[in-house]
């Protein structure tokens, strides 16, 4: 009970003072969390919606300054396929 | 003719069972209804509906249903014999958790034309893609490499790393995608919520989302409006509503 009110508490401060995060392709607003680099790794807190970590694509061959952005995938809409669509291996030739 | 199946899980009493068909006769014709039992033997027994079957399987019955990877399949397979054994009768599945209420008197006309509009072959609350996101249940699955390596060895589709995720407490199929889903065997354990439109998605099956509907099932009763003002804002279905059986 007083661990899910002292994380309940964090995640309200960590969704009221975080950095504002938005879908890199469309501008979305996907709320607010803290980003904290830790031990080698990024913790995200107080994000609560599926989204996808990734580079930002660059126009200048550069490895000193890189931005890790956020995007969510686009509502499913696939279409209905009931045969294979991807071939066999022993079906793909080298050409 | 019987169209829709309509699947009903619950685990309640045999009375509360008796209440919520009441409920559910006012929006589906009663043989329309099959009881999916998961509650004590004893209670299955006295409930008072003929279509009815009994589900003893502990990955049904879980308490940290995402931890424990809640699964269906035994549930969607004993529907699927019941299926068989009534010949063409029904052409549509409608899924649903005893907590999630129907609202509208035309629920099932209604389904099928959404289902036929949108070109689907099952249709979910909540559907999303979730692969390579921080969603929790893909996170939890991913760690296991044994779960995206089953989707690619399985799928039909070019497109093999696709995971989708929908909300567990209701759903919308047709038959072929139903029966399909159910005659195969669970590899491993996987959340259901995550197995069924992942699955019926790698099958090649269309897995669409009922968008506008969301706003009416939610994870917690907080989260949703009073039985009445959801129904005047336009909802056909609403969960969780867990406590109005008991009356």
């Amino acid at each position: 009970m007083i661990r899910k009110f002292i994380r309940a508490v964090g995640l309200k401060i960590a969704q009221t003072i975080g950095t504002s995060i938005k879908d890199f392709l469309s501008g979305r607003s996907l709320g607010r969390a803290l980003a904290i680099p830790w031990r080698g790794k990024i913790h995200v807190i107080g994000l609560n919606v599926a989204v996808r970590p990734m580079f930002q694509p660059q126009k200048r061959l550069t490895y000193w300054k890189q931005e890790i952005i956020f995007t969510e995938h686009p509502p499913p809409d696939f279409p209905n396929i009931r045969k294979t669509e991807r071939p066999s291996p022993s079906e793909i030739t080298d050409d | 003719m019987k169209t829709v199946l309509n699947l009903i899980l619950s685990h309640q009493p045999a009375a509360s069972v008796s209440n919520m068909l009441i409920h559910w006769n006012r929006c589906v014709p009663n043989e329309s209804i099959l009881i999916a039992y998961g509650g004590t033997k004893r209670e299955f027994d006295a409930i008072q509906h003929q279509q009815k079957f009994f589900i003893d399987d502990p990955r049904l019955r879980t308490r940290d249903h995402q931890r424990e990877f809640q699964s269906y399949t035994r549930l969607f397979q004993a529907a699927a014999e019941f299926l068989e054994k009534q010949g063409d009768q029904f052409r549509f599945v409608h899924f649903a958790e005893y907590d999630h209420l129907p609202l509208v008197p035309d629920l099932n006309e209604r389904q099928i034309d959404r289902l036929t509009a949108e070109g689907a072959d099952l249709l979910a609350f909540h559907v999303h893609r979730v692969d390579g996101t921080n969603n929790p249940h893909f996170l939890y699955h991913v760690a296991d490499d044994k779960f995206m390596s089953y989707w690619s060895g399985m799928s039909r589709r070019a497109e093999a790393d696709v995971v989708l995720s929908m909300f567990g407490s209701g759903s919308f199929w047709n038959r072929e995608a139903f029966c399909s889903v159910s005659a195969l065997k669970e590899p491993f354990p996987i959340y259901m919520e995550l197995y069924l439109p992942t699955l019926a998605h790698h099958l090649g099956f269309r897995v669409r989302d009922l968008t506008e509907q969301n706003r009416f099932v939610r994870a917690l009763a907080s989260e949703v409006d009073p039985i009445d003002k959801a129904h005047a804002q336009g909802a056909w279905t609403l969960h969780p509503v867990k406590r109005l059986w008991d009356k």
